[in-house]
């Protein structure tokens, strides 16, 4: 049996996956980080995207998990890894339509930041998630 | 003394009373049950985000962030008034006003933030200013929150308050809920910033500095969500008991009236039967 560490995807509004997982992809600021059990101690900033995690459920068995996650934290502890995002979405979650639309809306936001930093930033963060829920429904 | 027909109408009105305390007092029941639900989901959020502060704070040694400095001296104090949006719920609000003006009154210089149209009313009414407001329960409350903690947020960084506090209710029991005044920035750095000990040397990536920059917002805009969640529960608990006093009561008085109108429709009879008795002896006499 492979090794696993306890795993927590947390949102404010919930608690979407609580169990053993032996393999947690998170996008950071910096790119993908890879968690796999006894990391050393380790605390990043997450950018929206696809959350990826070789998980068991609650029969034991291996099970894939995909999640869209908007702006987030990840902490890993010897003993635990956290993921806290605003929100993190099931592919049965996701509305395609309204992607696209939100991934149309955040693209022009993007044109119309023109300069300003914040904004710039405000709307990368936006194109990412809007991107990263139409790649976990499965949709290019 | 009023008639049977006045007594009887008023028994009337008062079971319709009674009968719509009864309906608002079965719908709080049901809506704390849903207020509760979501403030219990969201408090490993809460543990996972205040240990990790705590971890952070606890290596990054002198932490230099906007939100941990005190702010400029000449602005005002910033206060965030929270009450809920509808009234009937006994002095629930009315509670959360006062708290606020007492806090008022020992600070000359605010300026104020308001969530809940109760509080909007008190405030403008009080200050004769329309301030920006925040619906508490109409809407995401999410989303409300992160409105709120972006504007506060701006708010204090650009030196227009020179601190930020909160007014909330805090729900004791379902059967207390008490305001409570809480400053909420500068942030302290916590006396118990003891890290936890398997967090001996922490990686972070980028680096300190930037995973604090982006969990201190963060931080603010939960805590602000967590308290407009908490005011909906206290709410919702304040009306509970306060409608279930006013079955209570609506009970009562109509007992009172029914026994009114018993005494009102035997002293009638009396009369009558006295009328009759005394016509038939003039009759017989």
């Amino acid at each position: 049996m492979a090794n696993t560490i306890p795993f927590q995807l947390i949102t404010p509004l919930s608690v979407k996956f609580d169990g053993e997982a032996e393999l947690v992809i998170v996008v950071g600021t910096e790119g993908e980080v890879g968690i796999l059990p006894s990391h050393a101690p380790f605390l990043t900033a997450l950018r929206p995207g696809v959350l990826r995690a070789n998980v068991r459920d609650a029969g034991g068995a291996p099970k894939r998990l995909e999640l869209a996650c908007s702006e987030g934290f990840m902490q890993a502890l010897p003993g635990k890894v956290t993921v806290l995002a605003d929100m993190a979405l099931e592919p049965d979650e996701i509305d395609i339509a309204q992607a696209r639309a939100d991934l149309e809306a955040a693209q022009e936001a993007l044109r119309a930041a023109g300069g300003e930093l914040a904004a710039v930033r405000a709307a990368m963060a936006q194109v990412d998630f809007a991107n990263a829920k139409l790649a976990v429904a499965g949709v290019t | 003394m009023p008639s049977v027909r006045d007594l009887r109408d008023r028994i009337r009105s008062l079971k319709n009373t009674q009968q719509i305390t009864k309906a608002m007092k079965q719908v709080a029941a049901a809506k704390i049950r849903r207020a509760d639900a979501l403030q219990k989901r969201s408090r490993p959020y809460a543990d996972a985000i205040g240990a990790m502060l705590r971890d952070l704070i606890a290596n990054v040694g002198s932490v230099d962030h906007p939100f941990m400095k005190p702010g400029r001296e000449d602005a005002p104090g910033g206060v965030i008034l929270m009450t809920a949006d509808k009234g009937l719920a006994g002095s629930f609000n009315a509670n959360l006003i006062r708290a606020a003006e007492l806090h008022g009154r020992s600070n000359a210089n605010l300026a104020w933030y308001a969530v809940g149209i109760k509080s909007r009313n008190a405030l403008r009414r009080q200050r004769g200013e329309t301030l920006q407001f925040w619906p508490l329960a109409q809407g995401v409350m999410f989303d409300n929150a992160q409105e709120l903690a972006r504007r506060v947020s701006d708010d204090f960084t650009q030196g227009r308050i020179a601190s930020l506090t909160l007014v909330s209710p805090k729900l004791v029991n379902m059967m207390t809920q008490r305001p409570e005044v809480r400053p909420i920035l500068p942030i302290a750095p916590s006396g118990d910033a003891a890290a936890d000990p398997r967090s001996g040397s922490v990686e972070f990536e980028p680096s300190p500095e930037f995973v604090l920059g982006r969990l201190l917002p963060k931080y603010l805009e939960f805590t602000l969500y967590s308290a407009m969640l908490e005011t909906n529960a206290s709410f919702y608990a304040a009306q509970l008991v306060a409608m279930n006093n006013a079955t209570d009561n609506a009970k009562k008085l109509i007992d009172e009236n029914t026994v009114e109108m018993n005494k009102a429709r035997q002293a009638a009879i009396t009369k009558e039967i006295l009328e009759i008795v005394g016509g038939a002896e003039a009759l017989a006499g």
